[in-house]
């Protein structure tokens, strides 16, 4: 009876949250579309969103190939490995572009407008709401540049077969460190009700994550790893490609992202109770 | 005149007590170039000459940490635009105001560009301050004569910049968004400037086409001026005050285009 009643209790919540998870599946199929249809309706900016980005993508990596035409080394990386680790940090920021970048300007706005209360009353979690409601189809297309220019500086770099194999894993783990800590950097916005600073110093420390974490002094290389850990999001993956017995900082990054994801339901709370709706 | 100078003065208040209204933020923001001068670029430069003994591109690592010193200097006084608010008032059709009042959009919009200027003239100063308190004896204290010939050409690249900043606004006559067309100009004109890397390490044939574009002067300009280094000054003034006359002129061709097409009910 025990037995049975264990049973029924492990496949009820196995259901529960199968159910939940097709549950949240349907909203975010029903954001997309609703992004899409957004996009759609202003083709131009679509356009523009798209060479925007690839602006940027070729800017960057043509300052690094310049730079490398007076120089040999950086540390002991040489252009090709440099252009790989900027190429894969690409990746991860046209994933961060295309899937939450546009919430995390949206936010402060839903503060101070009140428009955040619609959030609270609806029966699904407000973090995802909030950071997943809106998604850039633009920036999805360009894609088309980062994936061939991770590919092509990989082959320069001879990855070796399992390191291709978890190459886009490595990207994927990239991403969600950097927005959890991005997610954790924008409850201060509950408090401080203007969000630009909060954005400001975001992209700030997106800058900093742009370079191997070999560039900066050991205390200030310490603190960005173990305090606010940005710089693994593209050297830990990076370190773990280019040589796979590194694998302390990949293994880091994922201690990393469970804690600060519990971090962030925390201080999301906190929040919340701070959180004071129009009036504030 | 008196009447038309107060008005000028009372959007100057307005202008700063919007920037003023959330103070953490206004201090987040003004901290974080001096933030990534720090932790960025001198680590970054740093790490770079210790591989590479001898001078990179003319420069040797001093020079280059004052170089980009002064690059950000410049760019706080340079990057001061609006574009946004031009665009939301065309959209939501708040100009019909301007049309009435006797004060122009671009007055209003100039106005607030003066006074986000001397604002950030404020934080240029403190951050100069900061900068070489920071870095001790290792950065030389610029000498006074081209140092202001430095500011009043940085000066001079924020109005050209205003007027850019002013027209791509007015752009939304015509498209409903247009920070991204901003963003993108921000991206080429940091990359063209010298701002990521000093103009001595671009090949020769960019440079030359450079030469006779406004970009060179707005950062790298400002920046050897204000290291000591005179030559080219008189080009520098000439250049970048021919290429904000042109996007004025420009700027006031597309309004009047633009007025056409709008229909006091937003675009």
């Amino acid at each position: 009876m025990g037995l049975a009643a264990g049973a029924s209790a492990l496949y009820g919540g196995r259901d529960l949250m199968i159910k939940r998870i097709k549950q949240y599946g349907s909203i975010y199929g029903a954001f997309v579309s609703t992004s899409f249809s957004e996009a759609m309706s202003f083709r131009a900016h679509f356009v523009l969103l798209i060479v925007m980005d690839l602006v940027f993508y070729g800017t960057h990596l043509w300052s690094i190939d310049i730079l490398y035409d007076h120089i040999h080394l950086i540390g002991t990386w040489r252009r090709e490995h440099l252009l790989f680790f900027a190429s894969v940090m690409l990746a991860i920021n046209q994933l961060t572009m295309t899937l939450v970048s546009e919430n995390y300007w949206q936010f402060p706005l839903m503060i101070r407008t009140g428009n955040f209360d619609f959030h609270l009353v609806k029966p699904v979690s407000s973090i995802f709401l909030t950071f997943f409601r809106t998604i850039r189809p633009g920036s999805m297309f360009n894609m088309a540049f980062t994936a061939p220019a991770v590919v092509y500086f990989g082959l320069q770099v001879d990855l070796g077969f399992w390191a291709w194999i978890a190459l886009p894993f490595g990207i994927v783990l990239g991403f969600l460190l950097q927005n959890s800590l991005e997610m954790l950097f924008s409850c201060a916005m509950f408090w401080m009700i203007d969000g630009t600073g909060v954005n400001f110093i975001r992209i700030e420390f997106q800058q900093l994550a742009r370079w191997p974490d070999f560039v900066y002094p050991s205390m200030l290389r310490g603190a960005l790893t173990y305090l606010v850990p940005v710089l693994l999001i593209g050297s830990a993956p990076v370190r773990f490609l280019l040589a796979p017995s590194d694998f302390w900082p990949i293994l880091g990054l994922v201690v990393f992202l469970l804690f600060f994801w519990a971090l962030l339901g925390f201080f999301w709370r906190m929040g919340l109770l701070a959180y004071e709706s129009a009036s504030s | 005149m008196k009447v038309y100078l107060a008005k000028w003065g009372a959007t100057m208040a307005v202008t700063w007590s919007n920037l003023l209204v959330y103070r953490v933020n206004f201090i987040l923001q003004s901290i974080a170039p001096l933030f990534v001068f720090l932790l960025v670029k001198l680590s970054l430069w740093y790490r770079i000459y210790e591989g590479q003994p001898g001078l990179i591109g003319g420069y040797s690592f001093g020079q280059m940490a004052a170089y980009h010193l002064w690059v950000m200097i410049t760019g706080l006084l340079v990057f001061n635009g609006n574009s946004q608010r031009i665009s939301e008032d065309i959209r939501l059709g708040r100009i019909t105001s301007y049309l009435i009042y006797p004060f122009s959009l671009w007055e209003f919009h100039g106005a607030g560009f003066l006074a986000r200027t001397l604002l950030q003239t404020g934080i240029a100063i403190f951050t100069i301050f900061a900068a070489l308190a920071l870095l001790g004896g290792r950065l030389e204290s610029p000498s006074f004569g081209p140092f202001v010939l430095g500011l009043l050409l940085a000066i001079l690249g924020g109005v050209f910049w205003f007027w850019i900043n002013y027209w791509v606004g007015l752009v939304a006559f015509w498209l409903e968004e247009t920070w991204t067309l901003m963003v993108m100009l921000q991206i080429v004109t940091y990359f063209l400037s010298g701002a990521i890397i000093p103009l001595e390490l671009y090949p020769e044939w960019l440079r030359t086409i450079l030469l006779y574009s406004p970009f060179p002067y707005i950062a790298y300009g400002p920046a050897q001026l204000m290291m000591g280094n005179l030559e080219g000054v008189g080009r520098a003034f000439l250049v970048l005050g021919f290429w904000a006359l042109v996007a004025s002129w420009f700027a006031q061709w597309v309004w009047r285009r633009g007025l056409r097409l709008y229909t006091a009910a937003g675009i």
